[in-house]
């Protein structure tokens, strides 16, 4: 429908410091989230849905695991001969900024030249939701804003650095951006989601280059939104705001409420990935599961209660899994009790003396660590 | 188009009219089967992983959901600019066209398409039976014996011989006798419908078929026999890895559940040699509180709150709290409703089995005749409080109360 006229762009790095424990080796985007999806897939799966296939993705750091997952853009129906998805690395755009969120931001603005399209979809990473796009680019339209943030209503601030504080008139005009750092205190905020007209995401990038501080969207975007039309569109369905380890754990949880699985796996926009072509999951004699999301490919001859099962887990025989959230190929061993744990990819947990961690704070294993007392 | 060594021809064309209800809309080789694939998804799969990436699909009956399935090859990475797969349906030519009148005519029709690919080899396989097999190596022992046919068998119960195609073999494996079902059979080694050729023998015999009046231009029947005749070399190849002919109601269901049964090879997860199929784009499943889940297979989008028991369960299955399901095969999109018992059934797509009716029914042995497996049609839904029997085939709505 709108094809060639909106890009979507993603930087996969943003928030990359919120949530280190599991983005140390790979970006905020690659984020492993609901049992078989990468953080990216939700964002990717957003613009399909609304018809956008023109895919820019900015890559700063630590990008093999996203490439891999990305591949040709298949999964997304975006390997394209006219647009589909663009991987944008750092020393592509012949940019004088040094590799960062300038550099990034040139890429950006190349990208969407070079696309000549005439409205631009930014999305940062660390949020989960899943977005009516094309409602909110009809709003842009119809309202002929300059920008667009996607706000969603909320009693504190998360403490990703490039949230805003909206405030709105009755129209839905921004009349006021402040900082979220000074204070905890919630209202209407961004999400990482806003739509840009062309002219208007080039001359800010333009202005940011020239200002010389570390936060320069946030200062930009607080001193200069007067001299534009920007408005606030408010998302009231589910969103997950990775800003923390507590966060990515609590969050993750939510999805055992059956609600919050119909919105953010919404029929009429599904959610797609990358396919492994894992068999389906083998649930052995014994085996008890309660309250779970288990994905493909997993082997259960143990108990699991109240826990998220990525792809191709192995819960052995007299093992419990309480409250749990085990990343692709993790294995726990025969009689192995382990609960509040949140487990990187294919780690190996074993022991007599089970392994905790509180609801406050999830006990982490590291990726391919193999934890046997 | 380059040059391709072996192109495979798979028979896809099959009405399968045993499977009864379950091929009411679909092809044989497009019956769902173990949780997430289709038949036809097993001898994709293999001919890619052995090396063959050209692949003519010969279609005839019900082939919509079929071409639909196959689509580009995507899924089986057949999307080829130089090969892949090809889906080839009966078509019209200057002289009219025909229907596909037998197996060996289905390639007869095709050879033009053959022909572009100008193989050294044809390999032909069918698109009911389940199993793994790296066809390169039969095509290496083909090469080998200088044979001119070579025929995948496996070793039978002599008792069950007389159900299939026997082959007559000496010591060496050349084959000096095919009998179709006998009565008597004189060897144990089944033909397992997998046929290498060399092409311009396959050619040569095929032509000549096809001008012979009264033939019924069978592989079996007809090709065979002639090249027996004629003196040309055949030789068995033999296979003894797990293999099942799913052409009827209790051996696709026995198929299924060989998949919970740890004594039966057929390993579905091997890295090196998965089975891919289409996937649609579904969450993971969700297993509630009230679930009993045992024994079994279940995949992507489903929802169960119900008690599982030796069962495999398809994508978005749905299965309400206090229903039991039993030693049962349940299809996509199946919805299981409260208080539902499903036992020794097959559930298939998107039926609906309202609330504490009952499906099927266990193994009894004082009527073993009368006993088998109870088959719900596609869409087909089954009235609070009904019951269904065992060995029935439910082709249309079943009202409340019903007994059947």
């Amino acid at each position: 429908m709108m094809n060639g006229k909106v890009s979507g762009i993603i930087f996969t790095n943003s928030n990359d410091s919120a949530l280190k424990e599991f983005t140390s080796f790979r970006s905020m985007a690659s984020l492993p989230f609901g049992g078989r999806y990468r953080l990216i897939d939700f964002t990717i799966s957003n613009f399909v849905n609304a018809g956008i296939s023109n895919v820019g993705v900015i890559t700063n750091q630590n990008y093999s695991s996203l490439l891999d997952h990305l591949g040709s853009g298949i999964y997304w129906d975006l390997d394209r001969k006219n647009g589909g998805l663009s991987i944008l690395p750092p020393f592509i755009s012949g940019s004088k900024n040094n590799v960062g969120e300038l550099d990034a931001a040139d890429r950006a603005v190349e990208y969407i030249n070079r696309n000549n399209s005439e409205y631009v979809v930014v999305c940062e990473s660390g949020t989960v939701a899943n977005i009516d796009v094309k409602a909110v680019l009809n709003y842009h339209i119809e309202k002929n804003a300059d920008i667009t943030f996607l706000y969603r209503t909320s009693e504190k601030t998360d403490k990703f650095d490039r949230t805003l504080k909206l405030k709105l008139d009755d129209d839905g005009k921004v009349i006021k951006i402040s900082d979220t750092k000074q204070s905890d205190e919630g209202g209407k905020l961004t999400m990482g989601f806003s739509i840009f007209t062309r002219a208007a995401f080039s001359e800010l990038v333009n202005m940011a280059s020239k200002v010389n501080t570390k936060d320069t969207f946030v200062s930009v975007m607080t001193k200069k939104f007067s001299a534009y039309n920007i408005f606030g569109y408010e998302h009231t369905g589910f969103v997950g705001v990775m800003d923390s380890r507590k966060a990515y754990f609590e969050t993750s949880m939510e999805l055992l409420n059956g609600d919050i699985r119909e919105q953010l796996f919404n029929r009429k926009r599904p959610v797609y990935t990358k396919t492994k072509d894992d068999m389906p999951t083998r649930y052995g004699t014994h085996s008890s599961v309660k309250n779970s999301i288990i994905a493909d490919g997993c082997i259960i001859d143990g108990t699991v209660k109240n826990s998220i099962l990525f792809r191709g887990v192995r819960v052995r025989k007299g093992a419990v899994v309480e409250n749990s959230i085990l990343m692709q190929g993790v294995e726990i061993r025969e009689n192995t009790k382990i609960k509040y744990v949140a487990s990187d990819k294919n780690a190996v947990i074993g022991g007599k003396d089970p392994i905790k961690g509180t609801n406050r704070k999830a006990f982490i294993v590291k990726k391919n660590q193999t934890l046997i007392d | 188009m380059s040059r391709k060594e072996c192109v495979a021809m798979l028979l896809a064309g099959g009405q399968g009219s045993r499977l009864g209800v379950l091929t009411g809309k679909l092809a044989k080789p497009a019956v769902p089967y173990g949780g997430k694939y289709r038949i036809i998804d097993f001898p994709l799969s293999n001919c890619i992983h052995s090396g063959i990436d050209t692949v003519g699909i010969l279609t005839q009956y019900k082939p919509l959901e079929l071409n639909d399935y196959i689509g580009s090859g995507k899924p089986w990475d057949l999307d080829r600019s130089n090969g892949g797969v090809h889906i080839l349906p009966p078509y019209q030519g200057k002289k009219g066209g025909d229907w596909y009148k037998g197996t060996a005519n289905a390639i007869y029709q095709n050879l033009g398409f053959i022909d572009r690919y100008s193989p050294e080899y044809v390999i032909i396989l069918s698109g009911d039976h389940i199993y793994k097999m790296d066809y390169s190596k039969m095509i290496t022992a083909h090469k080998k014996s200088g044979a001119d046919c070579t025929i995948a068998v496996m070793e039978v119960p002599l008792d069950e011989a007389s159900r299939f195609g026997i082959m007559n073999a000496t010591q060496d494996g050349t084959i000096y006798e095919f009998e179709e079902k006998p009565e008597k059979p004189k060897s144990n080694l089944a033909s397992m419908g997998i046929y290498v050729f060399s092409y311009d023998k396959l050619k040569k015999y095929l032509t000549e078929d096809n001008e012979k009046e009264g033939s019924s231009n069978d592989f079996g029947k007809d090709i065979i026999p002639a090249m027996l005749n004629s003196g040309e070399k055949l030789m068995v190849y033999r296979f003894s890895d797990y293999w099942k002919d799913v052409g009827t109601v209790d051996s696709l269901w026995e198929a299924n559940l060989d998949l919970l049964n740890p004594k039966i090879h057929l390993n579905l997860s091997d890295p090196n040699w998965k089975i891919y199929s289409r996937t649609s784009a579904l969450p993971p499943q969700y297993i509630s509180d009230t679930a009993q889940v045992e024994n079994s297979l279940i995949t992507a989008g489903c929802n169960i709150s119900g008690n599982i028991d030796y069962s495999i369960l398809f994508e978005n299955v749905k299965v309400e709290e206090g229903a039991t399901v039993e030693y049962s095969v349940v299809m996509p999109g199946a919805v299981i409703k409260k208080g539902a018992v499903v036992r020794y059934a097959i559930v298939a797509e998107n039926s609906l089995i309202d609330e504490n009716a009952t499906v099927g029914q266990e193994p009894d042995y004082k009527d073993a005749q009368k006993w088998g497996i109870t088959v719900i049609g596609d869409g087909v839904k089954v009235g609070k409080n009904a019951k269904i029997g065992a060995n029935k085939m439910i082709k249309k709505e079943v009202k409340e109360g019903e007994k059947i």
